[in-house]
Order: C-alpha cells, then structure tokens, then sequence
C-alpha cells in the first residue's frame, strides 16, 4: 500500500476499491461478525470456498467470496449476499452451508440466479453509503426490496451505512464506498473550527447514552491550548445485553479510525487511544489490522494528507470492568490504575489523560462523525427529531423473534420497534416490558410502548436511552427478578470509592434478595425506595447515580408484583425460585404438588398420589381431560425433549382409583377431616369451576356452604360448554358426588340477580363469593346477525348440552379460531353436518388448543383463513343464506404478538345454512352492578387484586368474573386463593395450609434423564367419531402412566424448595 | 512462562509497553495469557512491579479490580458462561448451576465465588458480564469457541465430550 498524498492519489484507491463493491464477477458475501461465526457463517464460508474452487475447477468460472461484516439481522444468521454484476444484490437469509453449490452455481448461470432468486429474501438495487451512492442494477421484480422486510421496514443506516457491504478488513473496500473522503476534505478544505461548526450543525448528541451535545464538549476540547492532547473512544461496552459498538467496530472499524482522526483534526490534538473491551477479540483485531492500514496510506501518523496535522491512536484492552465506561474512570485504568472515577470537574477536557486534555466520545459518536462531515450537518439534524436528531443502533434482543441490530431515527415509537421490527414475542408469551439502557436503564412496561425513542421521551418515563441495549421482557421474566440482577450487577460492580454506591447498592440487593425469597416486609420496600433515590442523589459518578433506575422503575410501573412477593409469596412468572417447589407447580395455577404425585406414582402408591391431586385439584378426573396444562408450558424436561405430560397423568391416577373402587375411601377421609363447624354461611353465586373449588375448600374449613346455580345441573362450562367427547359427563357426575359427600348445598334452578337479588344473600350469609363466569357471547357487529339461523357459539354448545339445540341445515360456517369454535365445530361434525371453520388469521394464530384443532383436521372438518366477516346475508326471507368475508393478508405483528389481518379489497360469499358465531365471551355482570357490585366496561367485576374482595361488605369475587374468560385451572387457582382470604376475614385465622398433607416419597434426582419422548395415550380414530359422542382421548396404560412419570426431572429436589402450600 | 522467549518472556512484553497508555493492563493482559495456567502469580506480579518500576501494591490493586485477571490457576478447560441481561432472561442461571452441579460444585453460588475449577484441574467455570452475543443468548464460550442458544442438553454433551477428550 502506498501513501495517499493527494486527492488524485485518493480517487485512484476509491476506484480500486469500487472495482472490488462491483466486481466484474459475482461476489458472495458472508457476514462474518461473531453473531455470524456463532451461527455457522464460517461453515458457510468454507463450504462456499469449497464450491467455487470445483466451479473454478470446472468451468474456470468461480465468484469472489468475501467476508463482510454484520447486516445486523443476527436472529437470520448466517447471512449471504449474492451480486451478480448488472443485478440487484440479493440478500439471503440463514443460508446454509448445504446451499454452497447452489449459490456458486448461480453465480454463472443465469437460470439458476432465477431459481434461487425465489429463495431471497430480499434484494438491494441502490445502496446509499452516505459517503457515496453506489448502484447495483435492477430485476429480480417479484422480489421485495431489502427495506420491507419486516426487520428492516422503518430502519435507517447512517452509523451502520458499511456493515454487512463492505468487507472490514480491506481499506480499499471502506474507499471505494466513500471513507477518508470526508477526511480528506476536511483536512483540505476545512478550518477545524469549521469541522466543529458542522457538527454543531448536525446537532449530533453522545451516543454514549447521556447525550450531552457533542460540538459543545469538541468546542470545550478546542479551546484548551496544549502540545499533547488526547482523543479517546470509550468501546468499553460493558453494558449486559448491549453489543451495537462490538458490531460497529467489527463491521466497520474505519468509520471509528476516519471519525476519530476528524475530531483530533477538529479539536487539535495529535494522540489518541480505543479503549476496547479484552471480551470482544475480533473488534480489537480488525481495529488492529485498520489502524495498519490507515497508518501504511498516511492517514495516521505524521503529516496526513501532506498537510501539517499530525496524528496516531492506538488501542488499550479494558480487562473486565464496567465502572471503567465511565470517562474519569477510563481514563485512570489507561493509566495503569484501578478504574475509580473521579469527581468532575475539572472535565476531561481540562485535566484528562495523564492530567492532559482530553475529549472521549463513545464508538458510535465517532462513527456519525464521517458521515456529518461528508453530507453537511443539515442532512442530519433533518433525521430523527429537532432535539434529539439522527439515529441510533440498538441491540434489540431477548424474548423477541427478529434479535439483531436496529439503527432508526430517533422518535420511532417503541411500538414499532418491539412489534414491527422485533416481530413480537409470538402468540403465546405476553411481552411485559423492555429494559432500556442495561444497568443504568430502566423496564417500561408494554402500556407505554407508545412512548417515542428519543433521549427527552425516555428519561420522562424513568428509562434512559443509555447506549443501545433493549432487552425484551416476557411473562416469564419477574420484574423483582430484573431489579435484583441489575442490582447485583452494579453493586458487584461498583469501585467502592464512594460511600451511597457501595454500601447503598449492597443494601438494596439486601433488600431485594429478601423479596425475591419472600421474607421481605412491606416497610422494606418503602426502605428500598429511600435507598434508591439516596443513592441516584448523592453517589460520585454516573454507575452509581444511575444504578437505582432499574429499582425506581419496576417499583413504579410494577409494584403489584413486588407486593405479590411479599405478601402472597409467590413468583408468578416462575423466576424466583424460593417461592415454589418446581417450575410446573408454580405454573399449575392452582398450584398442584407436581413432582409429588409423580414420585408417589413411580413407587407405586397410587391412592396416595390420588390424595394428593385430590387435596391439590378438587376434580382431578375432569381438569385432566380439558385443561390447558400449564404445568407443560414451563417443564424443565422441554429443554431435553419434550415436556412432561403431567395432566395425562393426574386424569390416569383419577380414572384408575375410580376403577379399582378406592376413591371412596380418600373422599370419606376428607370428609372426616372436616373442620369443626364454624357457624359462617357462605353463599356462592355459579356452579362453574371457580365455584366448585372455593366450595370444596371453604366446606374443609368448617363454613356452610350453599351454591346457588342458575341451571339443572352443576358445572358450569364444564358441563354445558365443553362436549362430551372431550369430558364425558360421567365423568363429571363422578367426582361432583364428592361435593355432596362433604356437605356442599346446592340451590338448582335460582339466577342470583333475578331469582335472589345479591344483595338479600349478603344479608342471609356472612361471605358471598359470585363466580359467575364468562358465558355471554360477543357480536361480530356486522349487519345481518339478527337473521335466522345465525347462532351465537357459547349458547349453541350450552343448549346443545341441554339437549335443547336448534336444528341446523346441512351446511353450517362455524366463525372464530377459539376453543367454542372448535368445540362447535367438531360437534356439528358429530351430528354429520358439513362444517366449515372460518377464521381471520392464519392457523398458527388460533387461540384454541393445538390438540383441538389437530384433532378437528383429522376429522375432516374444513378451515378457511384470512377471512374476515363482513356481513351476513339473507335469503330474502329473514333466513340466513350466505357469509361475505373480506380476503386477508397478514400485515404487521400487533401487540398479541401476531400479524394484523389488513385488508385487500376482495371478497368471497361463502354459502350456508347456519352459521355459528364464536368469537370470544365477557363476562355479563349486569344484574350485580344493580346491586352495587362495581365492574369495568367490558363487564368485569373490579376486585382488589390480592384479597379479591368487592367493594360491598361481604361479597367476594373470583374466576372469570374478574379475569375475564381464562382457562378452567385459572378459575380455580384463582377460587383456592379467594377461599384462603375469606376464610382469613370469616375467622381471623390463616388455616388454609390445614387442608394439606405432608407425603413422603423418594426425593433422589436421577442420575441421568429416564425415559423417552412423549408417550401418547390411545385416540379414538376419526372414522369412528361421527354420529356419536364418545370419548376420543382413552388415556395412559399403566405402563405408559410410569413411563411417563419417570420423565421427570425433579426439579423439586432442592434445599430451597418451598411447599406449594404453607 | 517461557522466559527466554523474546515475545512471551515478561520481559518482552513489559518492553513492547513501554510508555503507551493502557501499559499496564496490556502486560497483566499478555503474561496471564503467556502463562500454561492462564494466571496471575505471585512471582510474575512482583515481577511485573519491578520492571515496571511500579508499586506492588497498585500491580496488585490492579490485578484485583478488574475481573479478566486469575490469580489463580485455571482449568486446562475454560467454560465461560454469559451473565449478561439477554442471557440471563434466557435462562442462563440454570446452566451455570447446571454446568456447576455437574462436575461436582452443587453448593455453587455465583454471588459468593466468580469461579471455580475442578481439583484435577480439567475444568473452570466463570462467568461474565456480557460476550455482546446478545442476540444469540444464552451464550456459553467453551475453550474461547462461543456455542449459541444454548441449553441444558447441549452443554450436557460438551461437557461429556470435553470430558471424554480428557479420558484419553
């Protein structure tokens, strides 16, 4: 490499450069960032190098292969671009190294790039560096541009305008796409003032996170005369879950050298250091091999350009210490000190480095610094918002579908980025918060994602935008969980010098350790907040000032889950694990001593493990049937194969004890048991499955209980909205026999509301609990639903259990995606109807049970997608004879964590006879708001979240009524922690924990994991199903029942596992 | 420690320093990774001091504060797992117990000791901040390879082929 001392010399090495960006042959590229080697770019690479010497081989007709750095879309690692010369790049995602032929073979054959082109995902005709605009060429139509892909829609690259395009470690390639000439013409052309000016102009803040206007601390730097003075870039990026300035600086480690040797140009200073993270080995080799190269062309080094400025930088090793992103601290740990910071001022500008003036802007700061220069401030401060303008990167990532890198103007709402370019969570996690700015930082939580991204917006809500780190937060995710990580983090962090950070933090993870194990108090968390805003007043330095944040923040937006901690011990999102037994008891809402019941099995004790389930699940034989199973969403065994299949086994020790005659033994011992009459009625409003449970426990307790029920039977949906085939009702009339035996009274026949008014059963009993479920169906709102003929789908399946069904024609359109319309479905299949299920988003987002719909597939039953109701039309006769749907497409992911169904303009008539309406339920409390009861517009009863009390005197709350619709073992869960409150308030006591029993079983983990993949109970097959209403699911053998049961994993095998109840 | 050796002897390194910023850090840096155990010991601190005319006690002070220097000898294994906030959302508190349990550590708290390594010196667990592989969590670096998403079954099956390695 020659020295460039002129402009001439710099446009020979910029075409150079252009001929390798746009070669005469086709050029892959890998991207070959550590996330990229991390997900096997570097097989990919070698397979592809493989490839192309046999092609060379061949037909002497190989492409270049280059390794280029990150694009920035790390969850579709490894990714290749492919340019054939006169093309549009085209962009392929998770390519794979089996693919190598493929992708050489189309290099030179014109109809294999035609084949292949399908598989991009997108394509790039134009690309702007910023520095320059380079053209590709045109075609590839059916392709979509790389900017719609949902990741990149909305993006805007001006830091990461090289990553992922050129390849880092060739400087021609960083001068072909326009580096140095910002250099250059600065040097040249330009006073250093004027440098300054520019990016005043720009506008341009610390990306650091603090934001502090940087031509205002350049200026500070300028005006400090001085032979020696230093230009440093903090890389110490030691924030968890942030990595933009690694990818910055492998990516592109030119922009950081070009934008660095601007500012020492602009602020007078002739040396200069990186200080870079020892954790990132690549950055600091690619920063190494660009320093080379920039030194070898005389950009570095003395008399840059032939001009009279002079200038070197080099790089420090940072060795694992966060304080040391702190500037004052940074710059003691270069000079061979520990890294304490010190106050300021004097600022680094005065007394830095070794006592010199010193300026230190972070990675990403320096990076815009070229562009600035290049495109004139103007161009950038008309990015983003007036006062914080241009964009940032952020590493998006945790329990969201498209991690990677975001760059986007500032101003873009956080909406946008979490759904829209995230992708969301998928359907069945809720994204709770996103932790903004690490340690330092704070959790917004998912009602705010409204906010805009711009420093002003996010300080206003507690987070700061800090450096780029965006951590996604799920329901599994405790927020107490995330504070005392934080906390952990910056107290082992802190340097101690300074009292409020190091003993204030150890004080707060005192604290929060003591939540987090539910021996806190509430005066602790009044404490914990004092110590927070203490410390974040009066610590030394930025560490300690800002470490409160994560605390401040979750105390604010989620302080319900710290007192659910303390008062309930309880960690629902399964984090904490000092408060449950296992992950699958603390996910059972009604918290069934899992791993218990499964020992006792495997040692053969089935009546026990029967006593067991029963004393935890008061209708084990039936929730084993139809529940959700929680329990296997969260089975450590999934991590292995597959989880556990623990409600199987609770159905299997329930039908079993039915069958060898033993259950009547266990209910006789419950009912002997019963605590001694306590002289307190309590009146239950609903039959339904909270009802039952609170019943069954309260009646343990010793109060009389009466459920009052508006139907023949009880039940509720168990009875008259989940059919037969799924939960026989003998089943149900089984074990309800159970209820009678301890004494429970039911009133048939009597609608509390009509028949009773709520209030005159206040006044008869001394507790009222109403647990009326959500059984009222919603209205599609379209016209024509007043036609005959058209059904409602609860009320369908609820009159069909009662033998009172209307009679449908022939062909009946079932609409919905949910449990009630699969179950509607799959009935009228059974009445041999011709069924068709229509539905407004795609199958991966139907609500219902996966095993439903499967289920009704293998049934024949047909599904339509994507297909939004309109109207429903008639016959002229007041009769119903046809649907008119609006054809969907998948448009973006909404905050259910699936794609919204937008519009196309075109419709499709579906004809039927009847037509079954089955697109949610609400809860219908309108005959208690009569009476005083108090609920939300959707027609929830509003209950205090944690005693579940109503406002009146002595009338409770529970189940769907105040969830809204939720699955039968959430009821329930919710009905065990309303019986435990009533009977607190009833007696002044907490018995609850009477109801239980200690069972001892063997508690040895296994040495290694036993048994197989999911063992599958017998179905009843499909040709067999129609014109009856048999069972399908025949349940485990024996065999298969401890096969199963050895699967576990015993995670309850711990000294700190705590008892699921008391 | 081959101390003949011009590149890796302190000597080479403490004189390829020599007044550049960062100095001291860097020769901490290259004599723990010069040395067969990959640590700090106490001659090579007091060696360091001397050459580098520095105080022991800051040579020490160093050495303790910031958390890329062993003082004590690792493991011929070195199994780092990522504590940073994607990994740990993702679950990499049960790996690093899992991996801790494993090879004999049950009693294993990370807030209590940063590290430990196996008594016939084979394996070391650590862990640290943030390996900035966040979109890959959790992340676990085994021999300085980093392995993505990891979970109990695979790190199960390194450390089993690691171990099998060691057999021979």
């Amino acid at each position: 490499m020659k020295p460039i001392k002129s402009m001439a010399d710099l446009e020979a090495a910029k075409a150079r450069g252009l001929s390798k960006l746009v070669p005469a042959t086709t050029r892959i590229s890998v991207g070959m960032g550590t996330c990229g080697i991390g997900n096997g770019a570097d097989l990919l690479f070698a397979a592809l190098e493989k490839a192309a010497a046999k092609a060379a081989g061949k037909n002497g007709m190989a492409p270049v292969l280059k390794k280029v750095g990150c694009f920035g879309f790390c969850a579709a690692e490894p990714l290749l671009t492919l340019a054939v010369p006169g093309k549009p790049v085209l962009l392929f995602t998770k390519a794979d190294a089996k693919d190598a032929a493929a992708f050489v073979e189309a290099a030179s054959d014109p109809k294999a790039l035609d084949k292949l082109a399908k598989k991009a995902d997108g394509k790039i005709e134009t690309w702007d560096f910023r520095t320059s605009v380079l053209r590709f060429g045109e075609g590839f139509p059916e392709v979509r541009s790389w900017n719609q892909i949902p990741f990149f829609e909305g993006q805007e690259k001006v830091v990461l305008r090289d990553a992922g395009i050129i390849d880092p470690e060739d400087v021609e390639e960083y001068l072909g796409a326009g580096g140095y000439g910002a250099l250059a013409k600065a040097v040249l052309s330009m006073k250093p003032a004027d440098v300054i000016l520019e990016v005043d102009r720009a506008g341009l803040r610390g990306r650091g996170g603090a934001g502090f206007p940087t031509a205002r601390k350049w200026k500070m730097m300028a005006d400090r005369p001085g032979p020696e003075k230093w230009v440093v870039c903090n890389a110490d990026e030691g924030d968890p879950g942030a990595y933009m300035n690694r990818n910055e600086i492998e990516s592109d480690p030119h922009a950081l050298v070009e934008g660095m040797i601007l500012g020492a140009y602009a602020m007078g200073a002739n040396k200069g250091f990186v200080y870079v993270r020892a954790e990132y080995p690549l950055a600091v080799d690619r920063l190494r091999k660009a320093l080379d190269d920039a030194r070898a062309l005389g950009f570095l080094g003395k008399n840059i350009l032939g001009t009279d400025f002079s200038f070197d930088l080099e790089i420090v090793m940072g060795a694992g210490a966060f304080v040391c992103g702190e500037e004052t601290a940074l710059t003691s740990s270069a000079e061979g000190k520990a890294g304490r910071p010190v106050p300021r001022p004097p600022f680094p500008a005065e007394k830095g480095f070794k006592g010199l003036p010193t300026n230190i802007n972070n990675v990403e700061t320096w990076c815009n610094v070229p562009a600035i220069v290049s495109k004139g401030g103007a161009w950038f401060a008309g990015i983003g918002l007036p006062k914080s303008t241009g964009t940032k990167v952020f590493s998006l990532v945790g329990k969201v579908n498209n991690t990677g890198l975001v760059e986007l103007p500032l101003g873009t709402k956080l909406e946008k980025m979490v759904y829209g370019m995230g992708g969301g969570a998928g359907m069945n996690k809720a994204i709770r918060a996103v932790q903004s700015g690490g340690p330092s930082g704070g959790c917004i939580p998912a009602d705010k994602f409204d906010a805009t991204i711009d420093y002003e917006s996010l300080a206003s809500i507690g987070a700061i935008m800090g450096s780029g780190g965006m951590v996604v937060m799920d329901q599994d995710n405790c927020m107490v969980d995330v504070a005392r990580y934080f906390v952990s983090f910056t107290a082992a962090e802190s340097c101690g010098k300074c009292a409020p950070c190091r003993e204030g933090l150890s004080q707060m993870l005192r604290i929060l350790t003591d939540v987090s194990k539910g021996t806190a108090t509430y005066a602790d968390l009044d404490e914990l907040e004092r110590l927070a805003r203490t410390i974040r007043d009066s610590a030394l330095c930025g560490l300690g000032q800002t470490a409160a944040n994560p605390v401040l923040t979750t105390l604010k937006y989620f302080r319900e889950e710290y007192e659910r901690h303390i008062r309930d011990k309880r960690c629902d999102a399964g984090t904490c694990e000092q408060l449950f037994c296992a992950l699958c008891e603390n996910s059972c809402p009604m918290h069934m001593n899992i791993p218990g019941y499964l020992a006792l099995l495997k040692e053969g004790r089935l009546e026990e493990a029967y006593e067991l389930t029963l004393r935890d699940n008061p209708l084990p034989g039936t929730i084993g049937r139809i529940c959700h199973f929680h329990c296997s969403m969260r089975c450590r065994r999934e991590t292995l194969d597959d989880p556990v299949q623990q409600g199987e086994i609770h159905r299997y020790l329930a039908d079993t004890v039915r069958k060898m005659g033993r259950e009547q033994a266990v209910w006789k011992r419950l009912a002997d048991e019963k605590a001694k009459p306590t002289g307190k009625k309590v009146a239950i409003v609903g039959s339904g499955p909270a009802g039952l449970a609170a019943a069954f426990y309260l009646v343990r307790l010793g109060h009389e209980v009466t459920i009052y029920e508006d139907k023949e039977k009880a039940g509720g949906i168990l009875r008259y909205g989940i059919p037969a085939y799924r939960l026989p009702k003998d089943e149900l009339d089984h074990e309800l026999q159970l209820f009678s035996k301890l004494g429970i009274k039911f009133v048939f026949r009597t609608r509390v509301g009509r028949d009773i008014a709520l209030a005159d059963l206040a006044k008869k009993a001394d507790a009222v609990l109403v647990c009326v479920g959500a059984e009222g169906d919603k209205a599609l709102a379209i016209p024509g639903e007043d036609l005959q003929g058209v059904h409602p789908g609860y009320e369908y399946l609820d009159l069909h259990a009662a033998k009172k069904a209307p009679k449908t024609g022939r062909r009946v359109l079932v609409i919905g995606g949910g449990n009630v319309a699969i179950d509607a479905a799959r009935t009228l299949y059974r009445m041999d109807k011709d069924v068709v299920v229509a539905y407004r988003r795609t199958r991966a987002d139907m609500p219902a049970n996966r095993a439903e719909i499967e289920g009704a597939e293998e049934e024949g039953i047909r599904f339509r997608f994507m297909l939004a109701p309109q109207e429903i039309l008639g016959d002229g006769k007041g009769r119903v004879r046809a649907v008119r749907f609006e054809i969907m497409k998948a448009g973006p992911i909404d905050r259910s964590g699936r794609p919204t169904p937008v519009s196309t303009g075109h419709f499709e008539d579906i004809p039927c006879d009847d037509v079954i309406v089955a697109v949610g339920e609400k809860v219908d409390s309108g005959d208690f708001v009569k009476d005083g009861i108090k609920a939300a517009k959707d027609g929830r009863i509003l209950a205090n979240p944690f005693t579940l009390k109503t406002d009146l005197p002595n009338v409770w709350a529970t189940g769907d009524a105040v969830t809204g619709p939720a699955t039968a073992a959430e009821a329930m869960g919710d009905a065990k922690r309303v019986a435990r409150e009533m009977d607190k308030a009833l007696t002044g006591e907490d018995r609850f924990t009477t109801l239980f029993r200690d069972f001892h079983y063997n508690m040895e983990v296994p040495v290694e994991p036993e048994g197989s993949r999911k063992n599958r109970p017998r179905h009843l097959p499909p040709d067999q199903r129609v014109g009856n209403f048999i069972e399908i699911n025949l349940g485990y053998d024996g065999d298969q029942a401890i096969s199963e049961a050895r699967r576990c994993l015993r995670c309850d095998v711990r000294p700190d596992a705590r008892s699921p109840w008391r | 420690m081959d101390k003949s050796d011009p590149r890796t002897g302190l000597q080479g390194i403490v004189q390829r320093y020599a007044g550049r910023p960062g100095a001291l850090l860097g020769i901490l840096e290259e004599a723990q990774q010069a040395d067969e155990h990959k640590y700090l010991s106490e001659e090579a601190l007091r060696q360091i001091a001397d050459m580098t005319d520095t105080p022991l006690s800051r040579v020490y002070s160093v050495a303790t504060f910031y958390s890329f220097f062993n003082l004590k000898p690792q493991g011929k294994h070195a199994i780092v797992v990522c504590r940073g906030t994607a990994c740990h959302t993702r679950g990499s508190l049960a790996l690093l117990l899992e991996a801790a349990n494993r090879l004999g550590f049950p009693e294993f708290r990370e807030d209590e000791e940063p590290s430990f390594t196996t008594e016939d010196r084979m394996f070391t667990v650590r862990t640290v901040a943030c390996f900035g592989q966040c979109a890959l969590a959790p992340v676990v670096a085994v021999d300085g390879v980093i392995y993505s998403h990891m979970n109990t079954a695979r790190l199960l099956s390194i450390l089993e082929t690691l171990r099998k390695g060691v057999r021979k």
